[in-house]
């Protein structure tokens, strides 16, 4: 699972209303190389939680120095841009849990597929 | 993978030379550009698609033979290499001859006395030429290290001798292309279909056979005759020997109403499995995937969902060919996203083992599309192939099921900008639930497509400005709905 997938994921439990951002337990976490466009990254920013992002890398012990605040102009920075790339895109986490933020269910994560199956009973 | 840059022995017999087009059809004398006309057979519903693709990577007009899923182009010999980077094409051939308004004999004898006089008299020779180039162009693609191993040596005999003569030009031909075919032989490491105790080098004849597809309700012969009759006469002029599994040559004669066409084939199996090693019961193939999403246009950073994957042929596809949008697979399936990602990195590898950085932006998830875990309005574009009711699913199931879809699909979309590609076969199903979400979908355009002998559509819809969760259809309640004011209240916080 890449932090962009996380970043649009939420916790779907009947009855939560704050199930956003799920948190993360790895056990097994791989970075694998992604074509980099700038392009991409710079207009993919707006889009995300930016937030929920960090949190996540931070999550992950791959937050580098990714900035809890985005900064001016960061569609000319490169370097930036290239920091938010390998976050998003690069980092991938292969075992492990989502956790949803107010139920504390656990929804596990086999081969970089997260299971978000809820039960009968949890619909 | 352009001519111009390997060195010319591995072009074949001669090196192309500089490429000023020389575009006479009748100068066939070996190493000039030439310019041949190319068919290729599209999912039918594609051919504007096709075209499209046509004009974006070659830059010729295409002509579309409409609802019978081909067009032609126009393409110099130099620039061949282009039709192998087109990816809505299940297969490709270049025509040696087409006939717009062929009279047929009326009687069945005369007809197919007609067409065995035909095989001598048409222009095989420019066809031949392409043939036997594509060969070359399909070995260098086939080796992953450099393309060393199989260099087509050149055979300096036949290229040098200036025919004058047509006949003469043409055992040129053919003769380059049988020694093309003797170094393939023998220097080719990887298993083959031929037999490796095949006779020696010298003895080596073409082996070929013929196809004919025909359709129109006033011939007076059938396929099997045209092909058995043609092919004979092909056999008596090349001196070529007929075989039906494992031929070099595959000539195609289409026949529809009196439109006739003579072909030869430049790919071997189609093309349109191209990405997927791991295949599920409804796998679709690529080359209509390509389509769909050619259909939606995806940008940069589009994020583009497909929320019944099966196997992730649409998203793959789209991670490989549209590669600056995002894409997220799901399915609610085990199998289906064991599939999925086994299939994506398949591919990963094959690019990998080609020196490519590997990583597809492409993820997968396992979840329920009828309550999609994601945030409301966060999806540009939704793109799928839906149950149809026949080979998966049930006519009833999917009553219920895609106004359930519908829905979730509206409340992920991003209002005024989303949109939404789905395929389906169950056309009153969808055209019902449609109607009823008026407010959240409009449709902009619908394809009619055939997919594996079922008519099939595929919709493209836009997602109306309406937020979600304010107009008539959403406040309705449906079974197995979580309660709207719930609903509502999350929509907002998350938004």
């Amino acid at each position: 699972m890449k932090l962009l997938t996380h970043n649009m994921l939420t916790s779907h439990v009947k009855g939560v209303t704050k199930g956003y951002p799920l948190l993360i337990k790895a056990t097994e976490v791989k970075v694998n190389e992604v074509e980099f466009n700038p392009q991409f990254v710079s207009r993919m920013i707006p889009k995300l939680e930016w937030g929920a992002l960090v949190q996540a890398a931070e999550e992950l012990g791959h937050r580098q120095d990714l900035p809890g605040e985005l900064v001016q102009d960061y569609e000319k920075n490169e370097d930036f841009l290239k920091k938010v790339h390998r976050v998003l895109l690069e980092v991938e986490v292969i075992e492990g849990c989502l956790q949803c933020p107010e139920s504390g269910r656990e929804f596990p994560i086999s081969k970089g597929i997260p299971n978000m199956l809820l039960n009968e009973d949890e619909v | 993978m352009s001519c111009e840059e390997d060195g010319p022995s591995e072009q074949g017999p001669n090196s192309v030379g500089p490429c000023t087009s020389s575009s006479s059809e009748t100068d066939a004398k070996s190493g000039d550009v030439i310019t041949v006309t190319i068919g290729a057979t599209v999912p039918t519903g594609f051919e504007h698609t096709a075209a499209e693709e046509v004009k974006e990577k070659i830059g010729v007009e295409a002509r579309i033979s409409k609802d019978r899923g081909r067009i032609y182009f126009p393409i110099t010999t130099d620039k061949l290499f282009q039709v192998h980077l087109l990816r809505s094409v299940d297969n490709l051939f270049v025509v040696v001859e087409e006939y717009d308004h062929y009279q047929f004999k009326q009687s069945k004898e005369e007809t197919l006395m007609e067409l065995q006089q035909l095989a001598s008299k048409l222009p095989w020779t420019n066809a031949l030429e392409v043939w036997k180039l594509n060969g070359t162009l399909k070995k260098k693609k086939g080796h992953r290290k450099g393309g060393s191993t199989t260099k087509v040596k050149p055979n300096r005999n036949t290229a040098d001798v200036a025919a004058a003569d047509t006949e003469q030009q043409l055992h040129q031909v053919v003769s380059a292309a049988e020694s093309h075919l003797e170094v393939d032989s023998a220097a080719d490491a990887e298993p083959c279909e031929q037999d490796s105790q095949e006779a020696a080098p010298e003895a080596r004849v073409i082996k070929f056979r013929v196809t004919c597809n025909r359709a129109g309700d006033k011939h007076s012969f059938s396929s099997n005759e045209a092909a058995r009759d043609f092919g004979g006469a092909v056999q008596e002029f090349f001196q070529w020997k007929a075989d039906m599994t494992k031929f070099d040559i595959e000539v195609l004669l289409n026949i529809h109403n009196e439109e006739m066409v003579i072909g030869i084939a430049l790919t071997e199996e189609s093309l349109h499995r191209r990405n997927i090693s791991h295949f599920g019961p409804t796998t679709l193939r690529s080359t209509l995937c390509y389509g769909m999403l050619r259909l939606c246009k995806p940008q940069a950073s589009d994020v583009i969902l497909d929320p019944m994957c099966g196997t992730g042929a649409i998203p793959l596809e789209g991670a490989i060919e549209f590669s600056s949008s995002f894409y997220i697979a799901g399915d609610n399936n085990d199998m289906a996203v064991n599939r999925t990602v086994n299939n994506i990195c398949h591919i990963q590898k094959r690019r990998a083992d080609k020196g490519r950085i590997s990583g597809l932006p492409i993820d997968t998830v396992q979840w329920d599309l009828c309550s999609l875990p994601i945030r409301t309005s966060s999806v540009d574009i939704i793109i799928t192939d839906m149950p149809f009711g026949k080979r998966m699913g049930s006519k009833k199931k999917n009553w219920d099921l895609y106004p359930l879809c519908l829905r979730e699909m509206a409340r992920v979309c991003r209002p005024g900008s989303g949109k939404a590609v789905l395929l389906t076969q169950d056309k009153k199903c969808f055209a019902k639930a449609i109607s009823r979400m008026g407010g959240l979908w409009r449709k902009l355009h619908t394809v009619w497509v055939n997919v594996g002998g079922l008519h099939a559509g595929v919709y493209l819809l836009k997602r109306t400005g309406a937020v979600f969760g304010q107009t008539p259809e959403d406040v309705h309640e449906s079974r197995g709905m979580c309660n709207t004011q719930g609903d509502e209240k999350e929509d907002k916080e998350l938004s």
